[in-house]
């Protein structure tokens, strides 16, 4: 049963206010590690660098995508394990469908709650302490 | 305000620039010269305000920004071409998109139907696709997800072998190598070799040279593309290649473990070895880790702006105690005979000024916001005049300071209106005249020396002088005898209650004239001025300050009282022979300059403060150059030293002074005049001028 607060999350969003609604959120659930970055090409370099428990990342970012970070984690040695939740829009199908192949966990639709936030988690992690 | 609201506040912040970038991004699609990286950022731009609206609880601006997005998404995949037809609504539709995020900000209730037509036309673009709110699905439960730590079961990896290579460039010690090593194995296994054949012999070595090269393999499960990600997120310098290995031309990789500099062969000369160990060095510490991954990261922050203003103010006031000091210096010793004491204030004044450049540019933005409102101004008055016209735009990333930007909107606006209302014609009669059928309105930004110069040019049919004349006649404005220069003519239209429209339009008549648009820039410290060639079309010349809180003065005096006269205005300054000055009536006086001849006046006269007294052993003429190029020479009695100063307002404490730009304080204390170089450059073309005549020039003493 993982502890909230012990857990490292990297939320990755280009836009800074949806990136401060997400630790809001991730704040409430307990989580006290939240490391950010502003797009794939970061979230990547960070996630190189420290052990993750989970990346939490928008779709649509310069420099490279969600999807391309998701490729890019799944396709490393290192970190191709860390749990990945996609944040997407409403009616963005197409892409969750994407996502889902090329190994997305889960999903979270905007806006979201930090109730609907855990739940995504502790599907993903297993029940939150 | 809650930490929700600032934050709501940030994304309307966001926001502004989506619309920005939607907005050049379509003006771009509209000449064709867009790539498919213009397609992405403005579908980007449109997805992040959808995205963040949603967070914000802001519905009907996701439901509007979806069927927008689909259509650009359309674009991007090429199932739609982007005609001019299309782009039209694709700028329709980030219209009504900027007013549904307006209306958000401002909490107003969006009016039923709203976004109806532009919805419509974007979904007829698309053939009716996902113009309904219906087409947004809420939930993709049926999707399967991969289930956590499914590899742990997984089957064995299938592993791939890349060719990687290095090749160091000048100045290629930053670290950076060490990084994309260390991120390379931990994809799987690296066997890297140093290749230091290129190595000279000690006595040619370059210690500033890069010498290195490495080469090697990379044993993983990871995709090439992934991995060139990784070294290109840390070092797109282009140092590295990597490539697929072609299994029959690899070497075996090493067995043995993936070090980063696993042997050092042959006769190595101890220099190369000893930065080869550079290269292989220590590995950086956490601190060095998080600074390098710095880079990465936002190169931009918000800071509030009353924050920049606090640090204007106190580099304002710090520029006044150092001035202080330096006079306190100066009379201490007699002259500032401590050499040491004096070059460490040389040293403060050098660093404040660097302080004071830093902050402006801080404050300073990009013309491109208010310039690209205009697009859409035309755009809309397009429609509504039933003529056509096209907004060009030309150095639209000059950069002002934001006071200035946000000043400069309504009297561009008024003048962009005055364009489209009365100087561009119909179609029928331009073709009739043999002008293209749409007309052309330019907007040029541009820094020429201290000023930002904006000109706002048409290609309509101009000022007709014998309207312009006859309308001020009509009005009183003038005598109905005399003849008036061009200039003159020019200048009526800036009169209070001028107005040629024969009758009030919707468009431009709405009782604000160009009397008001020249007192909003004035109020910037700038100067409007107006060419117009009957026929052909006009320009409007706006002249403003590039800051509006510091700046370089030369400190003069004029009988007793001091005065200080923009750095920026100033050409030269002589000490003239009484052969090169001759005197003329009243105060003023030409100077013969190089062969050309300057006018001159005295500025003691012209504040009434002495009657002229002639040129003495200390006279000095300054020439000033105003921005429309017109040169004055002025005589004053003494030249007291180059100084930076606070300009304060006298207009917001007391009350508009011609020839007075605002007021500043001294080193000693004393409060000084910041003279206006264009108002007093304007009356060496007023042949008429005299102090009284004038009627503007009051005396100016501070007491």
């Amino acid at each position: 049963m993982p502890n909230p607060a012990t857990l490292k999350v990297l939320v990755v969003d280009d836009q800074f206010s949806v990136r401060q609604m997400t630790r809001l959120a991730l704040e409430k659930i307990g989580v006290r590690l939240i490391h950010e970055a502003e797009n794939g090409q970061e979230a990547l370099f960070k996630a190189l660098a420290q052990p993750l428990d989970l990346i939490i990342s928008d779709f649509n970012m310069p420099e490279m995508d969600g999807i391309g970070l998701l490729r890019a984690v799944r396709g490393h040695q290192a970190i191709r394990k860390v749990p990945f939740i996609l944040i997407t829009g409403r009616g963005d199908r197409e892409l969750v469908v994407k996502a889902a192949q090329a190994g997305v966990n889960n999903y979270v639709v905007k806006p979201f709650d930090e109730a609907t936030l855990r739940q995504k988690m502790e599907a993903v992690l297993g029940r939150l302490q | 305000m809650s930490a929700i609201d600032d934050l709501r506040q940030t994304f309307f912040e966001e926001s502004a620039e989506g619309l920005e970038a939607i907005d050049s991004g379509l003006a771009e699609l509209n000449e064709s010269a867009a790539s498919d990286d213009t397609v992405n950022a403005v579908f980007r731009a449109i997805h992040s305000i959808k995205g963040g609206a949603g967070v914000f609880g802001f519905s009907g601006l996701v439901d509007f920004a979806h069927v927008f997005e689909t259509v650009l998404d359309q674009i991007r995949h090429g199932k739609l071409s982007p005609s001019q037809q299309a782009v039209e609504v694709l700028q329709k539709a980030n219209d009504t998109l900027s007013d549904l995020v307006a209306m958000a900000r401002a909490g107003e209730a969006t009016p039923a139907n709203f976004d109806a037509d532009s919805r419509a036309a974007l979904s007829q673009l698309i053939g009716g696709e996902g113009g309904g709110k219906e087409g947004i699905a809420e939930d993709f439960a049926d999707i399967d997800f991969q289930p956590v730590r499914a590899e742990d079961t997984a089957s064995e990896p299938l592993l791939f072998r890349y060719t990687v290579a290095y090749r160091a460039t000048q100045s290629q010690f930053d670290g950076k190598f060490e990084q994309v090593v260390r991120a390379l194995r931990a994809t799987g296994r690296v066997d890297l070799r140093v290749e230091t054949s290129a190595v000279p012999a000690l006595d040619e070595f370059d210690a500033a040279k890069a010498y290195i090269e490495c080469a090697g393999t990379i044993e993983c499960e990871s995709q090439l593309d992934d991995l060139r990600g990784v070294i290109t997120a840390i070092d797109s310098s282009g140092c590295w290649s990597i490539a697929a290995a072609d299994a029959a031309s690899l070497p075996d990789i090493a067995a043995a473990s993936p070090a980063l500099v696993p042997a050092m062969e042959g006769a190595v000369p101890a220099d190369a070895a000893a930065l080869a160990a550079a290269v292989k060095a220590t590995p950086p510490s956490n601190e060095q880790r998080e600074a390098a991954g710095g880079k990465h990261s936002a190169t931009t922050i918000r800071v509030d702006l009353e924050k920049i203003d606090r640090v204007v103010n106190m580099v304002g006031e710090l520029v006044i105690s150092q001035t202080m000091l330096g006079q306190l210096l100066q009379n201490m010793h007699g002259g500032g005979t401590d050499t040491r004491l004096s070059q460490v204030l040389d040293d403060v004044f050098l660093h404040t000024r660097e302080l004071k450049n830093s902050v402006m540019s801080m404050r300073a933005q990009p013309v491109r916001s208010v310039f690209q409102r205009m697009s859409r101004l035309v755009r809309e008055l397009s429609v509504k005049t039933g003529k056509r016209a096209r907004l060009e735009m030309v150095g639209e990333a000059t950069e002002v300071d934001k006071t200035v930007i946000e000043r400069l909107s309504d009297p561009l606006t008024h003048i962009i209106r005055n364009s489209m209302d009365h100087g561009i014609e119909a179609p029928e009669r331009r073709r009739e005249v043999g002008k293209p059928e749409e007309g052309t309105i330019k907007l040029l930004a541009d820094q020429r020396s201290s000023r930002i110069v904006i000109e706002i040019s048409d290609d309509g049919a101009g000022i007709d002088p014998d309207r312009v004349i006859k309308k001020a006649r009509d009005n009183g404005l003038i005598p109905q005898e005399g003849h008036l220069s061009e200039d003159e003519v020019n200048s009526l239209i800036f009169l209070p209650g001028f107005s040629t429209a024969s009758g009030i339009s919707e468009i431009s008549g709405r009782g604000v004239g160009m009397d008001v648009v020249r007192r909003n820039v004035q109020e910037l410290g700038g100067r409007i001025s107006l060419k117009s060639a009957l026929g052909k079309g006009m320009t409007i010349q706006l002249a403003l300050p590039l800051t509006l809180a510091v700046m370089d003065g030369m400190i003069v005096k004029a009988a007793t009282e001091t005065y200080v006269m923009p750095i920026s205005s100033i050409v030269e300054c002589i000490r003239p022979s009484a052969s090169e000055f001759h005197a003329l009536l009243g105060t003023r006086g030409a100077l013969r300059l190089r062969g050309a001849i300057v006018p001159t006046v005295y500025l003691a006269e012209l504040f009434n403060l002495s009657p002229s007294s002639g040129l003495t052993d200390e006279s000095t003429v300054i020439i000033i150059e105003t921005s429309e190029g017109v040169r004055l020479g002025i005589v004053v009695d003494q030249l007291c030293g180059h100084q930076q100063v606070v300009i304060k307002s006298i207009e917001e404490n007391y009350g508009a002074v011609p020839g007075i730009a605002g007021a500043t304080i001294l080193g000693d204390g004393h409060v000084a005049f910041i003279l206006d170089a264009e108002r007093l450059g304007g009356f060496a073309k007023n042949s008429d001028f005299t102090g009284a005549s004038a009627g503007v020039l009051q005396p100016a003493v501070v007491n």
